[in-house]
């Protein structure tokens, strides 16, 4: 398939790579071109603009930060469009963004798919990512070979935006577990008890997680390199707010855990992986 | 002075009539008509024309948005008023929305005060709000007389949205204040002990505050008309935690009352008192 990929971060590189390897014409774009090199090494084109990579392509995909990059590389993608163009953004934005970036895009004739994913820089590289998508049938059978590339568990959630409530409950429930087994090390090593001993001893039981198992061996090691960069993870956490807020929604576990990704940012841990919220309990109870 | 007003709802309409009744003349603009009935007052057709009329504008608002169309929009107020007049914004907004409606206006040579008041519809009427300002001292002190006929206690917090920030303090202080009382209430009655003299136990030691006196007697006689609507409480919720997270300052308290200020709007009481923060506990 012919595909334009948006967007060469911690993630989109990977990705896009997978997608070269999968046998597929790739496309790349990046606001830095340094970013692209790599890509171009592995065998891609290099674009001008997200409105030339999208041009002749069957398929578009971006992986940017934030809603405003999307809109705007969105934007460009539809100047640069033939109709029948099926366009996906993978990156984590608020529902009712990916709801308007949809509609302003079917208004271009381009079928569009929110499809953010969880798994990480590890999921990215090995290919194994949970994608989410929103958006109708048609789009997402024409989207699911390129995703059968990047990911494993590859669910089609619903209609436009369903991805994205996905993804926020995701990162709800990514941000509490990061934080639980953060205070649960943090109880551990107060109590003059082995962190180690008591991961090896909880991934037998109930308390058995992905992030148990993962994350908190990261947080063994003292491996505070991203992975997932926790101003990310608040920025994520402050859509799920923002988002309860607007519908009258009581979450006080996120609520509890978006003010410790706030900590962090503020105080200077945001560029390293959420588990440095281990640090930040750490410093509230004198242990640093 | 010609003085304009907009905003005559339960806080602006008695502000208004104070500054009538000191003799200075009397402007007004509402997006329904309805509102500027009875009023001793000229009714114009734009905030612009408004504006015009004028030497100081009062605005008194719900939301950023309205208070920005309302200055800066199509037939805003920066269409109407002459350099050196002032706008005394008493609205409830973000920091950043008063920075950038003072730049906007600066440009033309109108001052402006963000002016955000405490004390509710009873300190509206009795005069006695409180009124934290940020802006210039100088164009504070040339508008203090008028501010005199609104509230008691008039401070000059700093510079331009200082007293949105200050406000932004008062509310999460008032309202975890409520969530405090309302737990309390909530934990004599499961206990079976009698609220009303819980309340006049307190009132005489160190937990004794305004909102446990006013907020408390409501909540023991079970009167949750409004004093002060919930959904204010709770859009005002939505700018502090906005605050915190632009600083990076964590606010675990008021991040958890804020959720249930997000259960009481749920619950459909966002038009009644914040004393029902009872009730959301009640609810559980």
């Amino acid at each position: 398939m012919k595909i334009a990929f948006l967007g060469l971060g911690i993630m989109g590189r990977p990705m896009a790579l997978n997608l070269i390897k999968g046998g597929h014409a790739v496309t790349v774009w990046a606001r830095r071109a340094e970013s692209m090199q790599p890509l171009i090494e592995a065998g891609a084109k290099a674009a001008a603009s997200p409105a030339d990579a999208a041009s002749g392509q069957e398929l578009v995909i971006s992986m940017v930060a934030d809603a405003p990059d999307v809109a705007e590389v969105m934007r460009g993608v539809a100047a640069g469009a033939q109709p029948g163009l099926v366009a996906v953004d993978m990156s984590t934005i608020a529902t009712a963004a990916a709801r308007r970036i949809g509609e302003d895009l079917a208004a271009a004739g381009v079928d569009f798919l929110d499809a953010p994913v969880s798994g990480g820089e590890v999921g990215a590289i090995a290919g194994t990512l949970s994608i989410m998508a929103g958006g109708s049938e048609a789009a997402f059978a024409r989207a699911r070979p390129a995703f059968e590339c990047m990911g494993k568990n590859v669910v089609h959630v619903g209609a436009s935006g369903a991805g994205q409530v996905t993804k926020a409950a995701n990162q709800i429930v990514t941000g509490m577990g990061v934080l639980a087994v953060a205070e649960a090390y943090a109880f551990a090593a107060k109590n003059g008890v082995d962190c180690a001993k008591v991961r090896e001893a909880l991934l037998g039981g109930f308390a058995y997680s992905k992030i148990l198992e993962n994350h908190g061996q990261r947080m063994l090691d003292r491996n505070f390199k991203p992975g997932f960069k926790s101003w990310m993870h608040e920025k994520d956490l402050n859509i799920v707010m923002q988002t309860a807020h607007e519908l009258g929604l009581c979450l006080p576990g996120s609520a509890a855990t978006a003010q410790m990704f706030n900590a962090m940012v503020g105080s200077g841990l945001g560029e390293e992986d959420s588990i440095a919220v281990l640090k930040l309990l750490e410093r509230l109870s004198g242990q640093a | 002075m010609k003085v304009g007003f907009i905003g005559l709802g339960v806080m602006g309409r008695p502000m208004a009539l104070h500054l009538q009744r000191a003799g200075h003349e009397l402007f007004v603009w509402a997006r329904r008509q309805a509102s500027t009935e009875g009023l001793p007052a000229t009714v114009c057709a734009t905030p612009a024309e408004l504006g015009r009329a004028c030497e100081v504008v009062f605005t008194v608002i719900t939301s950023s948005t309205d208070v920005e169309t309302v200055t800066l929009g199509a037939d805003g107020l920066i269409e109407g008023m002459a350099p050196g007049s002032v706008l005394i914004d008493c609205s409830t907004i973000a920091p950043e929305s008063a920075r950038r409606i003072a730049a906007r206006l600066g440009e033309k040579g109108i001052d402006m005060l963000d002016a955000p008041v405490s004390g509710g519809a009873q300190g509206a009427i009795d005069a006695t709000l409180a009124i934290m300002a940020g802006g210039e001292a100088a164009v504070l002190e040339r508008v203090r007389p008028l501010l005199d006929c609104l509230g008691k206690r008039i401070v000059h917090v700093g510079p331009n949205g200082a007293g949105q920030v200050a406000k932004a303090c008062n509310q999460m202080i008032m309202v975890a204040a409520i969530e405090a009382a309302a737990e309390a209430m909530r934990l004599a009655a499961a206990s079976g002990v009698d609220c009303a003299k819980v309340r006049q136990a307190l009132a005489g030691g160190s937990a004794a505050s305004r909102v446990l006196d006013v907020m408390g007697e409501r909540m023991v006689s079970r009167d949750f008309s409004a004093g002060i609507e919930a959904r204010l409480h709770h859009k005002d919720f939505g700018l502090v935690l906005e605050a915190a997270r632009r600083s990076g300052v964590p606010m675990p308290l008021t991040a958890v009352v804020g959720q249930q200020l997000n259960a009481l709007m749920a619950q459909g009481w966002g038009r009644d008192d914040t004393a029902s923060l009872l009730r959301v506990l009640e609810a559980q």
